[in-house]
């Protein structure tokens, strides 16, 4: 089957800086795909790029296995990091300008509206303008823009940032609810625990380039073997300065380490003892942070 | 391009402001502005009663007479009336100063309203002395003043041995009786209405390239800082984006232009007219003719394309409206200059200067539709205006289109003319 969006060798750059260097990935229809990265690592570009919002210096875009065009395009939803609504529209009126936006006839996006009002609750709003809405309720708005002409691939730029927690169930059913549905979600977050909870499979972006991909269930699985609980007491800090240890972090009292790939973890603990009381040094779940963390160290 | 989108943005942006209160407010606020500022000051001077007590002192002899007569049977040009003026003559005291004082007191108790005060030195100088409380009735003084030349005209014609009857036959000034010869036929039209004729053409546009033009920039700003403008180009490329906002904000001028000329034409019906008896007798309405009214269409779409896609591309650039403002008093400079030409190519709209700079393209809507107003010019020289302001709204869309792409999405800092002209390069 073809992906329903690939990225192939995208790369972007802003005069002397490389935003998006030769960035590639495929996300298969019924998938949750996360795109991740701390802040500024170029996960909007890559989006913007996908969108056919900033043109690419090489590289190519390609949906449903076809180098991408604009009618295409109109059977993608895109809900960028920065959303806004005309003020003074009203809600139908609004809403039915994103469909018509996307190929929609008017005609034929009354009925579509009208269920989606209704299942977001905001029914009896729909005649009322943008602007007497409350924030929440412009999201929903936004929201019901994104997926109202049916689309098979959905782009979400931090869809979560600034959301109140019940717009964020909201999102979050309606992803579960395409996912079902044989459609296509493509996000980007820097907070790892959504994207841990979410996705299918991921790519995390650091400095613009691509320094881990793939399914997230194979990805844990082999972090799983590198990374260890430690409960000590001691110059805690001196952890990092240990030949194959990959990334530290202090959690509630007890210190997580990621391993270097090739690494012995007896070696480790054989050094650790010899500055350290080491009370329980074992192997634990991974998460996603930390491997993040350690994969943008392997990639240095 | 694909049109159908362009009609998406163009069906909005026209509806989202045809249904404004605002909208309808300024369609009906200009024909009432234009009728308040015309024609009510006008209305209501001629309204106005010249009710004058004057007291006449002559200490010369003999013009007293003549002055308070001339006063008596004075005719206002506005045919207004001046039953209300009542002028007294009072001989001259031998203390000049302790009468001048008192007829000073009789102005400031409100028993006169002003004095005339009439002595050789003055008249040798062709001055005669006129108090009163309030000096800014210009209307009255004009009247009063040339009571006083004829009467001194009279006076000195007398003295000199002349019979004033006569004279008076042989200087009866002449008036210009203004034709106008356009290929329809002459007709009878007073200058005035020739000029107001031109003058509304050219204000009324003027005025709408300059108010749509920053409606296409506050509206561009708006989508930019309410960010909705980034959903819109994921489906829309940039140029349909702003070819739609355009077309729409084009099509709302249109209708508004529309609801004006039909006024204006309900408005100039002969039955209507001649139902409006303000209008002074004497003076033509000028009726538009239709060539007149194409043009000045065409001129209009024309310049609204040339100078929005250019507001359209500041608007882009800038993150709010006063930044941009600064920067498009740039653009208006280019609006503003046919103003100072306006009466050079007015009264000579053959010469040199008005044909070449009525073919300058950023001048031909203004300075043409000025041209064809008074005058139409030859036929080659209206095509290459067209021609001339066609190749200058591409290049205006072209170069607009180019900063508005990578404007719309760029936020922060204010850019550069530098960081501009690299956008326009922008591949």
């Amino acid at each position: 089957m073809n992906p329903s969006l690939e990225l192939r060798a995208v790369r972007k750059t802003f005069g002397a800086l490389v935003a998006v260097d030769e960035i590639s990935l495929a996300a298969e229809p019924g998938t949750i795909f996360g795109l991740l990265g701390p802040n500024g690592a170029g996960k909007t570009t890559t989006i913007r790029m996908i969108m056919d919002i900033l043109a690419p210096d090489s590289g190519e875009v390609r949906f449903f296995g076809a180098p991408r065009g604009a009618d295409l395009l109109d059977r993608v939803g895109y809900l960028p990091e920065e959303r806004g609504l005309y003020r003074r529209m009203t809600v139908v009126d609004h809403l039915a300008f994103f469909g018509e936006l996307h190929g929609m006839q008017r005609r034929d996006s009354r009925r579509p509206i009208g269920e989606w009002l209704e299942r977001v609750g905001l029914a009896e709003w729909g005649e009322r303008r943008v602007e007497e809405l409350s924030k929440g309720m412009q999201q929903k708005v936004q929201l019901v823009g994104t997926v109202l002409h049916d689309p098979d691939v959905i782009v979400l730029d931090e869809p979560f940032s600034g959301l109140d927690p019940i717009n964020q169930g909201l999102f979050k059913d309606l992803l579960a609810e395409y996912k079902a549905r044989g459609k296509t979600i493509l996000f980007s977050t820097h907070v790892m625990e959504q994207a841990e909870k979410l996705c299918d499979r991921i790519c995390l972006i650091s400095k613009g380039r691509a320094v881990l991909s793939g399914e997230l269930a194979a990805i844990k699985s082999e972090f799983g073997g590198r990374t260890y609980r430690v409960e000590a007491s001691g110059d805690l800090e001196r952890l990092e300065g240990i030949g194959g240890v990959g990334s530290v972090l202090r959690q509630d009292g007890s210190v997580r380490l990621v391993l270097e790939p090739d690494a012995e973890p007896s070696r480790v603990l054989a050094e650790m003892v010899g500055f350290l009381e080491v009370r329980e040094f074992r192997s634990a779940e991974p998460e996603l942070e930390e491997i993040f963390i350690s994969a943008v160290r392997d990639a240095a | 391009m694909r049109p159908d989108r362009v009609r998406v943005v163009a069906r909005r942006e026209y509806l989202s402001r045809v249904k404004t209160k605002g909208f309808w407010l300024a369609t009906i606020a200009l024909p009432v502005f234009v009728v308040a500022v015309g024609v009510l000051p006008g209305l209501l001077i001629s309204k106005t009663k010249i009710s004058q007590r004057i007291v006449v002192v002559d200490a010369v002899g003999g013009l007293g007479e003549r002055l308070v007569a001339e006063l008596g049977e004075m005719e206002s040009p506005l045919g207004d009336s001046t039953a209300g003026l009542v002028a007294t003559l009072e001989a001259a005291a031998a203390d000049a100063t302790a009468q001048r004082e008192a007829l000073d007191r009789r102005v400031l108790d409100g028993e006169i309203d002003a004095w005339i005060w009439i002595d050789p030195e003055g008249l040798a100088a062709n001055q005669v002395e006129y108090h009163a409380e309030s000096v800014s009735n210009f209307l009255t003084q004009g009247l009063i003043e040339r009571s006083i030349s004829r009467a001194v005209r009279l006076h000195r014609l007398t003295a000199a041995g002349h019979d004033p009857a006569a004279i008076d036959e042989l200087v009866r000034s002449v008036g210009l009786e203004t034709v106008r010869v356009s290929p329809e036929g002459s007709r009878a039209e007073g200058a005035e209405a020739g000029i107001i004729l031109a003058w509304v053409l050219f204000f009324l546009l003027y005025m709408m390239l300059v108010i749509y033009g920053q409606q296409v920039m506050i509206g561009v700003i708006e989508e930019k800082t309410s960010r909705i403008v980034e959903v819109i180009v994921s489906t829309t490329r940039p140029f349909e984006l702003m070819m739609g906002k355009l077309c729409g904000i084009c099509l709302v001028a249109l209708t508004q232009l529309g609801i004006w000329l039909a006024t204006l034409v309900a408005v100039t019906l002969p039955g209507v007219v001649s139902a409006m008896a303000w209008i002074p007798e004497g003076v033509t309405v000028p009726t538009v003719p239709l060539a007149v009214l194409v043009h000045f269409v065409l001129h209009f779409l024309f310049g609204f394309f040339l100078f929005s896609a250019i507001y359209a591309a500041i608007g882009s650039a800038f993150n709010n409206v006063q930044e941009a403002q600064q920067f498009a008093s740039v653009l208006v400079v280019f609006l503003v200059a046919p103003i100072f030409l306006f009466w050079t190519v007015l009264n000579d709209p053959d010469s040199t200067v008005s044909v070449v700079t009525s073919l300058v393209p950023l001048f031909t809507p203004l300075l043409m539709l000025l041209r064809i107003a008074v005058k139409m010019p030859p036929a080659w020289q209206i095509l290459l205006g067209y021609a001339l302001t066609a190749a200058a709204t591409w290049a205006t869309i072209w170069v607009g289109a180019r900063v508005y792409r990578i404007g719309i999405l760029m936020y922060g800092k204010k850019p550069t003319l530098a960081e501009l002209g690299r956008w326009i390069r922008y591949a």
